[in-house]
This record gives C-alpha cells, sequence and structure tokens, in this order.
C-alpha cells in the first residue's frame, strides 16, 4: 500500500471523525442521542488509524517516509510544508496513541452512555486525537506547535466539559493559561532556532542544530525544556493536572496521562541530538524531574481522592521519564513513556469504573432517603471492599498497581529498573548528579510502590465504607468498560519484554534500544562514551531495584491491610506531623502562585495599571472618539450642503494629488 | 485597412471574452424574460447559472500565458482569469444572496439581474483592459449599472437620494478621469498601456504625471479613497444591502485591477509613489476613525470598506511587482470577507413598521438565534480586523510585508496602528451579537416578532461558504498566493518582450 | 498658420466665456444658451482641427436634439430665475479657491511640459488628416479596432434605458 496515502488517512480519519460527531449533530439534533453510531464511527476513526499504523509499522524499512502534503506558508526564507515524518520515534508514538486512544473510545462509549454531550465527548476526543497525531507525526516545529495547541485546546475542552459546574472551568482556565507559560517559551526557542538555523523543518534542524554555538544553544533547550515542562507537567508548571482531573475520566486516562503529557518528552527526543550537545541544561532537565517526581509522589500519599493519587502518581512517573532524558537516555524516556501509557491508562480507567459504580451507589442511597450533601463518589475514604462487587475492575487495577509499583516482571519494572540503571550509569561514569538523580529515583520508587498499593487497598480490600453497605451495592461495569480494562492490563504485563535489561546478554536483547537507539540507526541520540558498569554490579542493581518496589509494596500493604482501614494515615499523620501537612498542602505551591503570582497581579494592576488605564488608555481611546466626534461633526456640517460640498472635497483631493504628483517620490 | 482580415481576427478572439458575452446574453435574455412574466421565478437561477458557467470557464483560464484579444484592447490569460473570478463570483454571490432580501423589499424585478449582469460586463472589460479606452468604457458601463442599482429603494428614506448622489458625484469624478486619460494619450501618443511607460526617450513631461494623477483621482473616487471617499456611507447605506455587497466589492475589484494594470504597465518610474502612500494614510485615517462611532451597520461596513481601500494603496504604493501581488490576493480576501458581511446583514436586516432596520443594536442576541449566520459573521469580523487564522490575516500580511521591502516602513506601522483600532468596532458587532440580548437594547431598536425573514437556506448556505473559505484562505493560502505571484511573473515577462 | 491660430484662439475663448455663463446666468434660459454657444464653439474647434464628424455629431446631437430637450423641460417646468444671493457662503468661495488652485496646476504643469514633442512615424498633411476625420475612417475604426467598445457602449446604454424606466415607472410597493 502507498505509505503515503496511510499517513494522510491515519491523520484525517480521526478529523472526519471529529467534524461528524460534532457538526453533523449540530444540524441534525436526533443524531445527538444516537450513541451507538457515534460511538461506532469515532472508534472506528481512531482504530482504523490504529491498523494502518501497524501496518506501517511491520512494513518499515528503517529509512524515514517524508510526506508532503502542501506549503502552508512561505515568506521570505521561510517555507514551511504541512509534512510529516514516519520513522522509529513517531512509529512508536503513533501505535501508543492510535492503539491505547481506540482502546479508550471502546471504554468511553460505556463511560460516557446516556450523558447529554455525548456526542460533544466524541468530537473534542477525535479532534484531540487528530492535533496529538499532528504533533507526533510533524516534520517540522510549526506544524508540531500545531498539534501542541491543538491537544491544549481540547484538553481545555475536555476539561471544562461539564462546564456548568464553575470549578470545572476553572480548572480548564487554569491548565489553559499555565500552559501558556510553556508555550510561550517553546515558541521563543522556536524564533531562536529559526534565527540560528534558517530552517524549522527537523532534517535541517537535527543536521545543523547541534552545531550551533553552545550558549545560544543551551537558552534554546532550555526554552524547550520550560515548553515541555507545561506540557509534561513538571516543576514549577505541574499545577494544572491533579485540577486537569475534574474532566470525564477517560480524558485523564487518554489525555492526562497516557499521551498529551508525554508529548514533552517526545519533544525532546526528538531533538535528542541537540539537547545532548548541552550537558548543563540536561543536570538541569534530570534534576527538576528528579524533584518533580519526589514532591509529586509525597503528595500523592496525602490524597484521598482516587483521581487525585493517580494524577500525582502521574506527574512523578512523567519526573521519571525527565530523569532519564536528564541522564541521555532517551530511549528509556520514551520506553517509559510506553509502559506508563499501559498501567497508567488501565489504572485512570479502573478508577473511572470506580467511580462509576460509587455513582450508583450514592444513588442508591439518595433513594434511600440519605443526606448525600458530603459525598464525594472519588473518595477513597467512602470505598473499600469493592474486590468482591467488581472483580474485573480489581484484579485489572491490581495488575497495573503492582506494574507501576516496580513488581519484578511486570511492565513498569523494567522501564523503571531502565531509568534507575542508566542515571546509576551516568554517575558511575564520573558525573556526580547521575548518583543524585539515582537517589532520588529510589526514594521515590519506594513511595510510588507504597502509595499505590494504599490506593488498590483503600479502594478494593477491607471492609465497606459507605453508610449502608450491607444492602446497597455497586456494581460491575459493563463488558464495553472491562473489555479495555483486561486489555490494557495484558499490556502491562508483557509491555515491559520490549525493553529487556542491560543483565540480559549485555542489552542485546533490548529491542526497543535497537529499534530507536541512534547506535543502531534510529532517530533518538544518547550519551556516549560511558564506563562499563560491571555486570555483577548491574546484577546487584536490579536486585536493589526489585527489593525496593516489593519493600514499598509490603508497606503499604501491611500499613493498609484488611481491618486497619484508615487508621495508618492519622497515625503517619502524627509521626509527620508538620511535613505531612506540608504535602498535604502541595508545598504549597498553589498558593504561591495564587498569593503571589495572581493577587500580585491583580494588586498591580489594581493600584497601577487601574489609574493608568482610567487616565492614560482611556484618555486616548476617549481623545480619539471625542477627535471622531469632531470629525464626524465637521463632515455632517458638510453634508448639510450636500453634494456640492462633497465635490468641493473631492477637488481639494485632486489638487492634493496633482500637488504630490508633481513633487514625487 | 482589410476589413475581412481584422473579422477573421476577432472571430478567433471570441473566446477570449467568453465570460462577458456569457453574462452580456443573459442580461438580454433576463430582460426579455421580464418583458414577457412579471417577476418570473427562474430569472435569478438563469443568472446564476450565466455566472457560474463563465467562472467556470474562467478557472480553466487561469494558467494560461498573457496575451491580449481584440486588437490589443483586452489582456487575457491568467491576470485577467484571476480578476474575472473575482468579479463573476461576487456576481454568483450576489444572485444567490439577492432573493429572499429583494422579495421582502418587494424590489425582486428581473431588470435588477439584468443590471447586475451589465454591470458585470463593464467590471470584466475595466478589469482586464489594456488600453485606457477599455478602462474607460468599462468603467461607465459600470458605473450606470451601480447608479440606478443605489436609487433602487426609491420611497425608502435615502434611497434615491443616493443613487442621486452617486451619479452626480460620479460624473464629476469621471471627468478628471476622462480629463487625465486625455493628458496620457496626449503626451504618449498611444492608448496602449504598455507602449507608454516606453514612450519617453529623453524625460517625463509633468503634463503626463498630471494626467496619471487625474486618473487616479478617478480610481479613488470609484475604490473611496479618501478624500474622494465622501459618497460611499450615503449610497451604501441607501442601496439594497446585497448590491452594497456587490458594489463594495466587485466594482472595487476591477477598478483596482484596473489601477494595478495601469500602474504596472504605463509607469515609466515611481514618481506617483508619494501620491499613493499619502493616498493610503487618508484613507486609513478616514475609514478607521469614522468607522469608530457608527451606530448603522452598513455604515459602519461602509466606512471599514474605504479603511480596506486604504490597506490596499499601501500595497500599490510599494509599486513592487511582490506589492502588487499582495494586492491581488488582498482583493480576493477583501471580496469574500465583505460580500459575507454584507449578505449576513441583508439576512439579518428586519423588515420592522418604520422600515428597514440597521442599526447594530438590532442585531442584539442574533448570534444564537442564527447560530450559522452569526459564527459566519464572527469569522468576517475577525478576519476584517485581519485575525489568524483568517485570510484576512494573511492578506494584510502580503500587502504589508511588500511596503515595509519598499521602505514604507512609517506607512506599515501607521496601518497596523489602525488595523488595531478597527478591532474596536468589529468586535463590538460580535459583542453585540453574542453577549447581548434583545432586553438590552432601547425598545425601538429592538426586532419585531417574526420580523426577521424565514430562514433562506442557499443564501445561508452562500454566506457559510464564505466563511469557510475565509478559514481555508487562512489556513493555505500558499496556493493563491502563488498564482497572484506568478501572474505578475508571467506579466513582467510580457513587458519585456514587446 | 496664423489664420488657425487666430480662429482657435477666438473659439476657445467664446467657450470659455459662454462656460462663464452658464454659470453665472440667473434665467434658466440664458444659462441653457450660453450652453448651446459653449457646444456650437466646441463644434467649431472639432471643425478647425479637421475633425469633421464629430464636429457636425456634436452640433446635431448635443447642440440640436439634447439642448432642445433642455429648454423644452425648462420652458415647460415654468423655472423662475434665480434670486440674486444676499451674501455668498463659505463654500463657493472655497470652491472658487479651490478652482484657482486646480487652475495654476494646471497651467504650471503645461508650461513646463511646453517642450515635449511627439515622434510622429509621418508628418500629418492636411490631407491625411482630413482623412483621419472623415465618417469612413471613424466607421472602420469603430467597426474593427474597437468593435467591443462599441457593444458594450450599445449595453451601457441599454442598461441605462431600462434603470430610468424601471426607476421612473415602476410600481412598487
Amino acid at each position: 500500500m502507498d505509505s503515503e496515502l496511510l499517513v494522510r488517512l491515519i491523520l484525517l480519519l480521526p478529523l472526519a471523525g471529529a467534524l461528524f460527531s460534532g457538526v453533523l449533530p449540530l444540524f441534525l439534533p436526533q443524531l445527538r442521542t444516537s450513541e451507538g453510531l457515534i460511538g461506532t464511527v469515532s472508534t472506528a476513526a481512531v482504530a482504523l488509524p490504529f491498523a494502518f499504523a501497524v501496518y506501517l509499522f511491520a512494513t518499515f524499512s528503517g529509512d524515514p517516509i517524508i510526506t508532503s502534503y502542501f506549503t502552508w506558508m512561505a515568506a521570505g526564507d521561510l517555507s514551511i510544508d504541512f509534512a510529516y515524518r514516519i520513522d522509529e520515534l513517531s512509529l512508536i508514538m503513533l501505535l501508543v496513541v492510535t492503539g491505547v486512544g481506540s482502546v479508550i473510545h471502546l471504554y468511553s462509549t460505556g463511560y460516557m452512555h446516556g450523558d447529554s454531550g455525548f456526542w460533544r465527548f466524541f468530537a473534542y476526543l477525535n479532534l484531540f486525537i487528530f492535533a496529538m497525531l499532528n504533533l507526533i507525526l510533524a516534520n517540522n516545529l510549526p506544524v508540531l506547535f500545531l498539534g501542541w495547541e491543538g491537544v491544549g485546546l481540547c484538553s481545555y475542552l475536555l476539561i471544562g466539559f461539564w462546564y456548568t459546574d464553575l470549578s470545572n472551568s476553572a480548572a480548564a482556565n487554569k491548565a489553559f493559561i499555565v500552559n501558556r507559560v510553556g508555550d510561550f517559551a517553546f515558541l521563543l526557542a522556536m524564533f531562536f532556532l529559526f534565527r540560528e538555523v534558517g530552517a524549522l523543518d527537523f532534517g535541517t534542524l537535527l543536521a545543523e542544530g547541534p552545531g550551533i554555538d553552545t550558549t545560544v544553544l543551551g537558552f534554546i533547550v532550555l526554552l524547550i525544556f520550560i515548553g515541555a515542562t507545561g506540557k509534561s507537567a513538571q516543576l514549577p508548571l505541574f499545577v494544572w493536572l491533579p485540577d486537569a482531573m475534574a474532566g470525564p475520566t477517560p480524558v485523564s486516562a487518554l489525555i492526562h496521562a497516557a499521551t498529551m503529557v508525554t508529548s514533552g518528552l517526545y519533544l525532546l527526543a526528538r531533538l535528542s541530538p541537540m539537547v545532548l550537545e548541552v550537558p548543563h541544561i540536561m543536570v538541569i532537565i534530570g534534576i527538576v524531574g528528579a524533584i518533580t517526581a519526589l514532591m509529586a509522589a509525597t503528595i500523592a500519599i496525602t490524597q484521598n481522592d482516587i483521581k487525585k493519587v493517580l494524577a500525582y502518581s502521574t506527574v512523578s512517573q512523567l519526573g521519571f521519564m525527565f530523569m532519564a532524558a536528564g541522564v541521555g537516555a532517551f530511549f528509556v524516556a520514551i520506553f517509559h513513556v510506553v509502559t506508563h501509557a499501559f498501567f497508567k491508562g488501565c489504572l485512570f480507567l479502573c478508577s473511572g469504573s470506580v467511580i462509576h459504580s460509587m455513582e450508583h451507589v450514592e444513588h442508591d442511597l439518595e433513594a434511600k432517603g440519605h443526606n448525600m450533601a458530603g459525598f464525594d463518589p472519588q473518595d477513597m475514604r467512602t470505598m473499600g471492599g469493592l474486590k468482591d462487587y467488581m472483580p474485573s475492575t480489581r484484579w485489572t487495577y491490581l495488575i497495573s498497581t503492582l506494574a507501576i509499583a516496580g513488581i519484578p516482571l511486570l511492565a513498569g519494572f523494567f522501564s523503571k529498573d531502565e531509568i534507575l540503571f542508566k542515571s546509576f550509569e551516568l554517575g558511575y561514569s564520573g558525573a556526580f548528579y547521575g548518583y543524585v538523580v539515582w537517589g532520588i529515583a529510589v526514594v521515590t520508587a519506594l513511595l510510588t510502590a507504597f502509595y499505590m498499593l494504599r490506593s488498590y487497598m483503600l479502594t478494593f480490600e477491607g471492609e465497606p465504607r459507605w453508610p449502608d453497605a450491607d444492602t446497597v451495592h455497586p456494581h460491575e461495569s459493563p463488558a464495553s468498560m472491562t473489555i479495555p480494562l483486561w486489555i490494557l492490563a495484558g499490556l502491562s504485563i508483557v509491555g515491559g519484554y520490549i525493553g529487556l535489561p542491560a543483565v540480559i546478554q549485555g542489552g542485546d536483547l533490548n529491542w526497543i534500544h535497537h529499534f530507536l537507539g541512534e547506535p543502531y540507526g534510529g532517530p533518538v541520540h544518547e550519551m556516549k562514551d560511558l564506563a562499563k558498569v560491571p555486570l555483577a554490579l548491574k546484577w546487584g542493581l536490579v536486585g536493589f531495584g526489585s527489593l525496593i518496589a516489593i519493600v514499598g509494596a509490603y508497606i503499604g500493604y501491611r500499613a493498609y491491610r484488611p481491618g486497619q482501614a484508615m487508621a495508618y494515615d492519622t497515625a503517619l499523620q502524627n509521626r509527620l506531623g508538620g511535613l505531612y501537612t506540608f504535602w498535604d498542602a502541595k508545598y504549597h505551591i498553589d498558593d504561591f502562585y495564587n498569593e503571589v503570582i495572581v493577587d500580585g497581579l491583580l494588586d498591580t494592576s489594581k493600584k497601577v495599571l487601574q489609574p493608568m488605564d482610567a487616565t492614560l488608555i482611556d484618555g486616548v481611546v476617549n481623545g480619539v472618539a471625542a477627535l471622531s466626534q469632531s470629525v464626524s461633526n465637521g463632515v455632517s456640517r458638510i453634508q448639510t450642503g450636500l453634494i456640492q460640498n462633497y465635490a468641493l472635497m473631492l477637488v481639494l483631493g485632486v489638487v492634493l494629488v496633482l500637488g504630490l504628483i508633481m513633487v514625487g517620490a | 485597412m482589410d476589413l475581412s482580415g481584422a473579422f477573421t481576427a476577432m472571430w478567433a478572439d471570441l473566446p477570449a471574452i467568453f465570460s462577458m458575452l456569457i453574462v452580456g446574453a443573459a442580461g438580454l435574455v433576463v430582460i426579455l424574460m421580464e418583458a414577457f412574466q412579471n417577476r418570473d421565478p427562474r430569472i435569478p437561477w438563469l443568472t446564476a447559472g450565466a455566472f457560474g458557467l463563465a467562472m467556470g470557464w474562467e478557472a480553466f483560464q487561469l494558467g494560461t500565458a498573457p496575451d491580449t484579444a481584440f486588437f490589443e484592447q483586452l489582456r487575457t490569460g491568467g491576470y485577467a482569469a484571476y480578476i474575472n473570478l473575482l468579479i463573476l463570483g461576487a456576481g454568483l454571490f450576489t444572485t444567490l444572496v439577492s432573493p429572499p432580501y429583494l422579495r421582502r423589499l418587494n424590489r425582486n424585478f428581473g431588470e435588477v439581474y439584468a443590471l447586475l449582469l451589465f454591470a458585470t460586463v463593464g467590471m470584466i472589460m475595466l478589469g482586464t483592459s489594456n488600453t485606457l479606452i477599455s478602462v474607460f468604457v468599462g468603467l461607465e458601463t459600470m458605473s450606470v449599472c451601480l447608479y440606478i442599482m443605489a436609487g433602487l429603494l426609491r420611497e425608502d428614506e435615502g434611497g434615491i437620494e443616493s443613487g442621486f448622489k452617486y451619479f452626480v458625484l460620479g460624473a464629476f469624478s469621471t471627468g478628471f478621469l476622462l480629463y487625465g486619460i486625455a493628458l496620457m494619450y496626449g503626451t504618449t501618443g498611444t492608448m496602449h498601456l504598455p507602449e507608454m511607460a516606453g514612450a519617453f526617450p529623453d524625460g517625463v513631461p509633468l503634463l503626463f504625471w498630471a494626467g496619471v494623477g487625474l486618473v487616479i483621482v478617478g480610481f479613488g473616487f470609484k475604490v473611496s479613497a479618501a478624500p474622494f471617499h465622501m459618497w460611499t456611507p450615503d449610497v451604501y447605506q441607501g442601496a439594497p444591502t446585497t448590491l452594497t455587497g456587490y458594489m463594495s466589492t466587485a466594482s472595487k475589484a476591477s477598478a483596482f485591477a484596473a489601477l494595478i494594470l495601469i500602474l504596472f504597465f504605463a509607469l515609466p518610474s515611481a514618481q506617483a509613489s508619494l501620491v499613493l502612500a499619502v493616498l493610503a494614510l487618508i484613507t486609513m485615517a478616514v475609514g478607521n476613525v469614522m468607522a469608530l462611532r457608527q451606530a448603522n451597520v452598513k455604515r459602519m461596513l461602509a466606512y471599514s470598506s474605504i479603511a480596506h481601500a486604504g490597506y490596499m494603496f499601501v500595497a500599490l504604493a510599494s509599486g513592487t511587482t511582490a506589492g502588487y501581488s499582495g494586492a491581488l490576493f488582498y482583493l480576493l480576501v477583501y471580496t469574500v470577507m465583505n460580500l459575507g458581511a454584507f449578505g449576513v446583514l441583508a439576512l439579518l436586516e428586519w423588515d420592522g413598521m418604520a422600515g428597514r432596520k440597521q442599526t447594530l443594536s438590532s442585531l442584539a442576541g442574533m448570534g444564537l438565534e442564527r447560530p450559522v449566520l452569526g459564527a459566519s459573521m464572527a469569522v468576517f469580523m475577525f478576519s476584517l480586523i485581519g485575525f489568524p487564522p483568517f485570510g484576512g490575516f494573511i492578506g494584510k500580511y502580503y500587502i504589508f510585508a511588500p511596503a515595509v521591502s519598499a521602505g514604507l516602513t512609517w506607512l506599515v506601522i501607521i496601518g497596523l496602528l489602525f488595523s488595531a483600532m478597527s478591532g474596536y468596532y468589529y468586535l463590538r458587532v460580535i459583542y453585540v451579537l453574542y453577549m447581548q440580548t434583545a432586553a438590552d437594547v432601547a425598545e425601538a431598536d429592538r426586532a419585531p416578532e417574526g420580523g426577521f425573514a424565514q430562514p433562506a437556506w442557499l443564501s445561508t448556505a452562500a454566506v457559510a461558504l464564505c466563511a469557510v473559505l475565509l478559514l481555508v484562505l487562512g489556513v493555505a493560502f500558499s496556493g493563491v498566493v502563488d498564482v497572484t505571484e506568478m501572474l505578475f511573473i508571467q506579466a513582467d515577462a510580457m513587458a519585456q518582450t514587446p | 498658420m496664423a489664420l488657425a491660430s487666430v480662429t482657435f484662439f477666438a473659439l476657445a475663448l467664446i467657450a470659455i466665456a459662454s462656460a462663464v455663463g452658464v454659470l453665472i446666468a440667473r434665467s434658466p434660459i440664458y444659462s441653457a444658451l450660453s450652453l448651446v454657444l459653449n457646444l456650437l464653439s466646441v463644434a467649431g474647434l472639432y471643425l478647425t482641427m479637421n475633425a469633421s464628424f464629430i464636429g457636425v455629431i456634436q452640433i446635431l446631437v448635443y447642440a440640436g436634439a439634447i439642448m432642445v430637450l433642455v429648454l423644452f423641460v425648462i420652458m415647460l417646468l415654468n423655472l423662475d430665475a434665480l434670486p440674486s444671493p444676499r451674501s455668498i457662503g463659505w463654500g463657493p468661495i472655497l470652491g472658487f479657491v479651490l478652482g484657482i488652485g486646480l487652475l495654476a496646476q494646471l497651467l504650471y504643469v503645461m508650461l513646463t511640459s511646453f517642450g515635449i514633442s511627439l515622434e510622429a512615424a509621418e508628418p500629418v498633411t492636411t490631407a491625411m488628416a482630413v482623412e483621419n476625420g472623415s465618417a469612413n475612417t471613424l466607421g472602420q475604426i469603430l467597426f474593427t479596432e474597437y468593435a467591443l467598445h462599441l457593444q458594450v457602449a450599445a449595453i451601457l446604454l441599454l442598461a441605462a434605458t431600462v434603470g430610468a424606466v424601471m426607476l421612473a415607472q415602476r410600481r412598487f410597493a
């Protein structure tokens, strides 16, 4: 098959799906309630591209396929095509986005059943896939940026999907505004790159970009990294992601866990040759990632909202990916992106399933005459014991929990272990920050296992904690929701085998490394000339990593074992005291933004800008208005004389023109 | 003179004026049909068909090499086809939106369509003229039809007055144009534009430049450049809205096209650049400042169209092929957005007790009540401001960029300031459409129940198509820009090989 | 040549004077008659330049048909003479100043351009000039080189007629 046509179809099918379910129902209201039709078309519009992606993957020859559809703009030296690039990196991302995307679409047909905005939801979701595909398939930065903004827009629309609730709109606005900061940095980086290189397509950029003067390149990479921290929720811009959980849960799974938030990593991996030229920036990337991971993990311990736990866990896992990027192991970052998409997608979908059934519980309780005002179907404190009612959800949640905890032989184990190893290897080669990153990563891994087990235990084990638990029972979700859970859970088990660790045959079986890595002809560069870690030490590290995960998981199990319920939380609170409160308050970062930046801005605008606006700007505007008023008064005085005066004006013009033309240019 | 040879040549040149033939013949048929059956309902269809057929023909001529026809009186080839497509497209759009509007005003006469077709014949001749004679004949044919259209609403206040003003002032300005033509002919001894630039082996006499200045005056009147713009608000307001849309786009497109041809072919040096720059400055200032305070949307759009003529003069003042091709591209964008805006207005104007209502307040809340029209209007307004990703943004870029290259940075900065200022009055329309409801406006300005015409799907579709087209032009513009650039590269080659 | 020059300037003076007369005459009849004189003197100018056909048409169409129509209208409407203006507004004064300015500009332009001469391919003899102005030559050019313009001009006239009839005669409402 013609790959150019396939790429076109991959891109256009989701767009067509978005138009179908977004535009048609505007005019045909009866279509809005045809959930079967809309769900099928939208899901097919993502599943078909997945099939094409598999075909492209299977027939991929190793040379990038670049297809250019038309020139978008040409101005002076700048010529930008709508060009797309299929290479190893974009193929991996393509498979993840369309694969996980179609599973989540399927799930959504069950999850959104009965919602009056069903059609709108699927339109946004398909539009998101389209934008995301633009982002990962783009062959130049402007098209990538188009996708980058597109996913931001869709994320905004979907976070605020239930916009009648003001807090949801506020969360959507927050996500949009915080992202804007990062986007601005990204734009600046793009302008700098164009100034330095004179082109923005990846072919030229990657060939000439690394040759830019290191000082300038440092700034460029830093700006790109700042852009990435916005989209991928890192310090200091991660605050939007936990709030973004206001959107429907499939959105959290697709956009805020599996795909969009990883685009910052994708960007860094794509530009890896340039990033590798500026080691001092890489230190920043690695350390920022590490600190973010640790902070988010500690916050996650204190959260009681099941989705908030997962959200902070996502921030933490993204931190892991940035650690990998920071130590120059971009392919490992992508590896973790892939496995994370599986298990975190699964976890979110499970939480959706749980929330769904807890909403039914709430409904039933209300029918029984309980006052449900303070009840939150997402609060783990009112859950417990769900394993008996929701077996599929429970098992898949457990599998992916163990996977993210890094229990050996599951997907998360391989990718996380690789990150630990790569940072250790860098430290071993003499770059001290490698050890720092490694150390923080180990602690974070321990915490991860702990808080994930906590969330599992609180939700599924122990005694039910909602009122009237004897008579009111939750129910397992329909098959359209549990099938996706099992698919993703299965992938969470086997997904890690695409990147077997270095201890096995010296890393020769690490498929993803061979597929993506530059030494093997792939597009993703990596740190070179690293010292060789002895095999025994490698085994030791693997063993240590496994031990950490198992110990963390065990502590979590013990602490929240059946019968204990929430007791350990109180104990922890007492033992840690102020630190716990500090974590619970999310390190006061939100407060910092609100009190210092937002209030500061408000103050400034009240005290400085408002008077200035009132006097200066308004003065000018009113002046112009008054001027135009007097001008129009003058004109209307001319108009009383009717045509003669118009003609007079015309003659005035003639005299003017003749005078000027005699003067000449 | 060998007459038989002449007739063979004319016969062979007939395909070059295919559009004129089709459109002119359709006009004659329309008059006959109207004579046999009053308000024959087939007339709009026939008119639209003629426009469509001619457009189809021209679309195939886009890529052809430049040439002349009818004893070098008319230009053919890509440039001509592009301009003709613009004019015919405006005609087609007007034919599609007019019937419901004119029917509501009880003015759905066949003659209106005949005049539309005849005006188009004149415009085609003007826009593709290769001699000053063609310029004059085309211009007058177009103008006479427009004078009548402007006065169509005879009983309406301002209706006949608008037609009369337009006619008298038009005749006055034609005097200057004719004088200019005479001076240009007198000093060069030729009517053919491409021969003029080379007619001065030893220095260009001032007399020639005076002629050029007077011709610019004549065109300045037609494209409503300040200070020759005074008729515009009155005429636009008094004329039937859909025909106002036609006047403000097609006639400007063809007049600008002819002016570009004159500037490009006939001028030996850039002496006129200062005049054009100053006219651009005054026009942008007058248009934008006066538009600020208009409560009548049609009047506001009239001043807006003056302002846009100013922007186009900026491109002409740069005097480079890039500037001319930018102006051509802008003409396309401008035509689409202005046609659309007037189209929306025509569909939202209501027929209250006191006649047509065109105040801004009468549109309150309409954006939600008529979603397609509202959204389209929003697109037109954003595009008129020059907001990405709509065509208006790209258009402005392509007219301002050549001016910067030509050293007119001061003018471009002023132009950008005025563009920013224009946001105020364009956004106000969107504000009223979406943020206000009928309850927010004075009783007198409210639309009565059922005051609006029944939804006319064809007209609405045509308006929506304009909005979509603007979006397309704003994103995938390079193809069109390439075309306009290519037209001038071809024309360049043509000018060099006499 | 001397005679030609004398005739030219004489006719030109009459044309200007009668044009001024059109403007300043208080009675519409005098105004119209001045216009007739003006048109006649312009026709005379055409004749001195060997444009005999146009000269004759000028007399037939303008001085004859159209002016007779104008006079009839004036008489039928029984227009009174305009009252003498009590004061002159700023409009006419400004117009006068502008007019003078325009005249000065044009005169300046003419004076600077007196030196130019057109390169004629061959010297124009009187016989040729007479031939060029004849109805025969005009007809040939009009139906070959300007055939298209002739047709478009016909459309113009048709449009004007249709429009006039429509605006004046159609029953609206």
